[in-house]
């Protein structure tokens, strides 16, 4: 056991045994430590933000280099403040208004393109020259998709055939929402054990 | 009270003191479970490991420290797979926490492989707006990025010389604790067919599967156990391999206490049952 001599894993380390005190109850140690992320992550993220964007991307370009165009978004960015005042705030639309515009041409054909015709085209397939597992596979996911966006389709009542159809497509996502549980458990288990493995191996030098 | 009442209400701390000694435990005393390599793992392997010597990769760090336990270890396992085939990294995060993590693990791996920041490597750092970031790069690198985190000009970083858009890169990977990969694949993927596959969080690795039967992302690394499987495949035991043997006990607790809880559940119901009659 190599106990180590860093200030630094030192602090992490007993920050770490604070939040994880909260399990056992409420209390002042875990207030502390929550208090303390909330301070350091708000006054790491306003430098980081500042630098990186104000900066770098207007403050350099614009006076540095002599490319006064990004005036026109630094000046739309500003105006995102004018939010913080009642009498201002409908100022604020319009640097959203161009964002939201200049999102949606961007999104919309890529979206279109990716998520459903290339995802589409990825359920349908040709039988001819694929093995039986991979014919049972891509039959499967063809049912699944079909099933559940069947379930999804509002417009007629669910029954008869298509109650029975939209059945087998909530089992489709009952399966879905089970696989999702389960990495979601590894997902939270992970960050224990990566929180434990700091706490033995680089704070108390248990493990090596 | 009932004992199946009282497997429905096992106290909360009971159940958090389990899970840390089933997690603590097997970090302790690792008992070497093996672990069985997935097709997105080996599908991801097979496209890091079909780059040339001299190829670029743009590795982008699209996380910070809330997930760096699952995602570390792929980044870790990325990097010394790269380096030790000679392949170029170009390193980015779209999250502003992401730097100092990024700028860490890229400095260990490069002094564990001798790799020259500039020649090997470099780190150009957080870029606001990663949307704009992921299109602006298909037009341009050194415009996206005109100094790399350090303030150095990209136009004299002898790695940036033969990088001008996605086409000088022969794989995007994509190290995420969020929707990011799937932007990745929109974007760049999409837009300007590059290459990309992904390393993920667990929670993300579900929504990556659409893309990946689709070859959009024609690779994946799902949650510590796609880390541990590609460090195996590599054959190099990290961080996620160690962890492993106490995912596996804890994922058996949390079994078993799903199905405590559903047989006192069943018991509950036949007594309710019973008693209505």
């Amino acid at each position: 056991m190599e106990v180590t001599h860093d200030a630094g894993i030192w602090v992490a380390g007993i920050l770490t045994l604070a939040i994880f005190s909260f399990l056992y109850k409420d209390n002042p140690f875990y207030k502390f430590a929550e208090h303390l992320l909330v301070g350091v992550s708000a006054g790491y993220y306003l430098v980081q933000y500042f630098f990186s964007a104000a900066y770098k991307k207007l403050w350099v370009p614009v006076v540095q280099q002599g490319n006064p165009i990004l005036i026109v978004g630094g000046i739309l960015g500003i105006l995102m403040f004018t939010r913080l005042f009642r009498k201002t705030e409908w100022i604020s639309r319009y640097p959203v208004a161009f964002y939201i515009a200049a999102w949606a041409g961007y999104v919309i054909p890529s979206y279109i393109q990716v998520r459903i015709l290339q995802q589409a085209q990825a359920t349908m397939f040709n039988p001819r020259g694929m093995g039986l597992g991979e014919i049972v596979s891509a039959s499967v996911l063809m049912v699944g998709v079909a099933t559940t966006l069947i379930y999804f389709y509002f417009s007629a009542e669910h029954k008869g055939p298509l109650k029975t159809i939209s059945k087998v497509g909530i089992t489709f996502l009952m399966i879905g929402f089970g696989a999702t549980f389960g990495y979601n458990v590894m997902g939270r288990i992970s960050l224990l054990i990566g929180r434990f493995q700091f706490l033995f191996t680089d704070w108390l030098g248990i493990v090596h | 009270m009932a004992f199946y009442d009282r497997m429905m209400s096992i106290d909360r701390r009971i159940i958090f003191l389990s899970v840390g000694l089933a997690v603590a435990i097997p970090i302790i005393v690792p008992l070497g479970f093996p672990v069985q390599v997935s097709e997105e793992t080996r599908s991801f392997y097979r496209e890091m490991a079909a780059l040339k010597p001299g190829d670029t990769i743009l590795l982008s760090f699209d996380y910070e420290g809330d997930v760096m336990a699952e995602l570390n270890p792929m980044a870790v396992a990325v990097l010394r797979h790269a380096f030790s085939r000679d392949i170029k990294v170009v390193a980015i995060t779209t999250y502003a926490g992401g730097t100092g993590i990024a700028e860490r693990l890229l400095t260990e791996a490069a002094a564990r492989y001798g790799k020259t920041y500039g020649i090997d490597y470099v780190f150009l750092g957080y870029n606001p707006d990663w949307s704009g970031t992921m299109l602006r790069l298909g037009e341009s690198f050194k415009a996206t990025y005109p100094t790399d985190q350090y303030g150095k000009s990209t136009y004299e970083i002898p790695i940036m010389q033969n990088v001008e858009t996605y086409r000088d890169i022969a794989l995007v990977v994509s190290i995420s604790g969020s929707a990011l990969s799937e932007y990745w694949a929109i974007w760049a993927g999409g837009r300007y067919g590059a290459k990309v596959i992904s390393g993920n969080t667990a929670i993300q690795a579900i929504l990556i599967y659409p893309y990946y039967k689709a070859g959009q992302i024609p690779g994946f690394l799902g949650g510590l156990k796609g880390a541990a499987e590609y460090e195996k495949l590599i054959d190099e035991p990290g961080m996620g391999i160690r962890g492993m043997d106490a995912q596996s006990v804890a994922h058996a607790l949390m079994l078993a206490f799903i199905i405590v809880g559903n047989v006192g559940y069943f018991f509950s119901r036949r007594a309710q049952a019973r008693q209505s009659k």
